[in-house]
């Protein structure tokens, strides 16, 4: 109940990101739904469909772990401290905040899929929808239930883990493993060739690797932003790059390796492309990913804004202009765009190489 | 004190005010303030937490405008400035030392010293050699490339001196920058601000609500409740013009 109090006084801005976790999740559980009941239509082959589902599923689970750090609400609060609500109260507070937003999204991919299938009342699009999503095949209710809770259950627990009190590592720490990573993603796309899983589980590594070499990239590239002789807009902006590396590291490595899927899909499409077996929910699956993977980076970023309100507040005590400000702002930002670009380029060059070998 | 009857300022003040007025929301903080302070000079400003000490500091270093009254500056009208020339007096003629020290934690201690200066777009070289000047007499030199979370509280309140010192100002404001500090770090603070503002003509307004900071001014203004409540020299303790208006109540 407290954690619906928190979250019902809670600012427009931060409602619209549960509001976005729960589309995305709503999302995710349409694509699981649907992968349902493409298996009990046709058993044969749906092991590979499930497995592509498990993508979105990680870029919500993300997106959700993100707007739970970002939540006012979950910060350790004198007055709530105070009143007996510790840090680890909070976490559970920002797991069941979490849990609900992502169980109202599955509610609601449940009644649309529903909906369309025409188990509900009546049957819309002159029944489009229902030849889609196999309506003639009911579906398992227990299975059906089961997936719908995978992403409310991964989100919390992956918010309670993310939230726990913990000591952070410096941000090169994990670069030598993420690149390691990176590489036998790469390695294991190119001795997979165009087989579907083998590519998956190749892609699966090289974004798990570039989230790992985010922060160390981040952080290199605020060294370099700050290094010979820098003036105050040098100094800020990669300074406080190097500050917010661990934060908004993972978020930038998993949106690189999507664009780099993405690049890769392109430059395959004339040569009879990526074999994606999810049907016509491709596409929307993609665009799901990108839209999680670009909202978790925004959201880390808005985090690491407001973490560095102290500082702010001290650069207008010393009356620095605000035009300093937000050129290093821009810096910060631009520079990240350069170190970025080109690493997904690279990476996708290198995976359509693999692939096209 | 009596405001001069002209519409400008007298010329030996370096900083002058006339019956400021200020509100937070609706509640009164500043009440017809009216004060000088002379060039060098070191004012205390005393009064109880929530007396207007930090409001009146924010009103005369042009942090905030004032609803009411005028605020001087070496006679150059500073309630009239646009918002970008009230920066630039502030970062040019101004310094700031508040409770906190307010070290951006990403900086080193020389980098967040020197600050001020780079942002008025001093090059590298000068800026990292007058602040390492000013860490040196503020005994923290050491310090000078470490990150300020290595520091104690009263190292980092000495960084922060340092940073409001770096450009030489007119005029430091410092708002109760002894606060957080113990007894032998207050004093070694005070002593440094005082002796760096004999020597360099540096004006100090010092707003706090202890005695024995207090002491080291010159001059002490007290505010209650918004209201200056009387001038008097720093010793003896001011003969309380509050204590009469209680009087007059009571009788």
């Amino acid at each position: 109940m407290l954690a619906l109090r928190l979250a019902r006084g809670s600012r427009p801005v931060v409602q619209l990101r549960r509001l976005l976790v729960a589309a995305a999740s709503a999302g995710t559980g349409f694509l699981l739904l649907y992968v349902l009941a493409g298996a009990v239509d046709r058993p044969a082959g749906s092991f590979p469909r499930l497995l592509w589902a498990l993508v979105p599923l990680a870029a919500t689970v993300h997106f959700a772990v993100a707007v739970a750090r970002a939540d006012p609400s979950t910060r350790p609060r004198e007055g709530l401290d105070a009143a007996g609500l510790g840090p680890v109260r909070l976490t559970l507070t920002a797991a069941i905040s979490t849990a609900v937003a992502c169980t109202l999204g599955s509610a609601m991919a449940l009644a649309v899929f529903l909906h369309l299938r025409g188990d509900l009342a009546g049957l819309p699009f002159d029944g489009t929808g229902a030849r889609l999503l196999h309506a003639e095949q009911p579906l398992p209710l227990a299975a059906a239930l089961i997936l719908l809770a995978l992403v409310p259950v991964t989100a919390s627990a992956a918010t309670v883990l993310a939230l726990r009190p913990h000591r952070p590592l410096a941000p090169q720490t994990a670069l030598p493993w993420g690149i390691a990573l990176t590489a036998c993603g790469l390695a294991v796309e190119a001795y997979a060739g165009r087989d579907g899983g083998g590519v998956l589980a190749g892609w699966a590594l090289t974004a798990v690797g570039l989230a790992l070499a985010g922060p160390g990239l981040a952080y290199a590239c605020g060294s370099l932003v700050q290094a010979v002789r820098p003036g105050a807009l040098r100094l800020l902006a990669g300074r406080s790059l190097q500050e917010q590396a661990s934060r908004i590291g993972p978020p930038l490595g998993v949106l690189c390796s999507v664009a780099a899927g993405a690049l890769t899909a392109l430059a395959l499409r004339d040569r009879g492309g990526l074999h994606v077996p999810l049907g016509p929910l491709a596409w929307p699956a993609a665009a799901l990913v990108a839209l999680c993977a670009a909202a978790t980076l925004l959201t880390s970023a808005v985090e690491g804004r407001r973490s560095g309100a102290a500082g702010r507040e001290a650069m207008l005590d010393l009356a620095a202009p605000a035009r300093v400000l937000r050129a290093a702002a821009g810096l910060r930002a631009t520079a990240l765009v350069a170190v970025c670009v080109p690493l997904s380029w690279g990476v996708a060059q290198l995976t359509s190489l693999a692939l096209t070998r | 004190m009596v405001a001069p009857p002209d519409n400008a300022p007298p010329d030996n003040d370096v900083l002058w005010a006339r019956s400021l007025h200020y509100a937070h929301g609706g509640a009164p903080a500043l009440v017809d303030v009216s004060l000088g302070v002379r060039q060098g000079e070191i004012v205390a400003l005393t009064g109880a937490r929530g007396s207007g000490k930090t409001t009146l500091l924010r009103c005369l270093s042009g942090q905030l405008l004032p609803s009411e009254g005028e605020v001087w500056f070496n006679s150059v009208p500073v309630h009239t400035m646009g918002d970008l020339s009230r920066e630039r007096l502030r970062r040019d003629r101004f310094g700031w030392l508040g409770p906190e020290p307010q070290l951006l934690p990403e900086l080193k201690v020389w980098e967040n010293a020197a600050l001020p200066l780079l942002l008025t777009g001093a090059s590298h070289r000068s800026a990292k050699h007058a602040a390492c000047e000013w860490l040196d007499r503020l005994d923290i030199a050491a310090f000078a490339r470490k990150r300020p979370a290595a520091l104690s509280r009263a190292e980092c309140q000495r960084v922060a001196l340092a940073r409001a010192l770096v450009t030489v100002p007119s005029v430091i404001y410092a708002d109760e920058p002894t606060a957080p500090l113990h007894r032998s770090d207050r004093a070694l603070l005070l002593r440094t601000l005082t002796t760096a503002a004999r020597s360099h003509e540096i004006t100090v307004l010092l707003a706090t609500d202890d005695e024995a900071t207090a002491a080291v001014a010159d001059r002490r203004l007290t505010l209650v409740d918004g209201r200056l409540a009387g001038t008097a020299d720093a010793s003896p303790l001011p003969d309380t013009p509050e204590g009469q208006a209680a009087c007059s109540l009571s009788a």
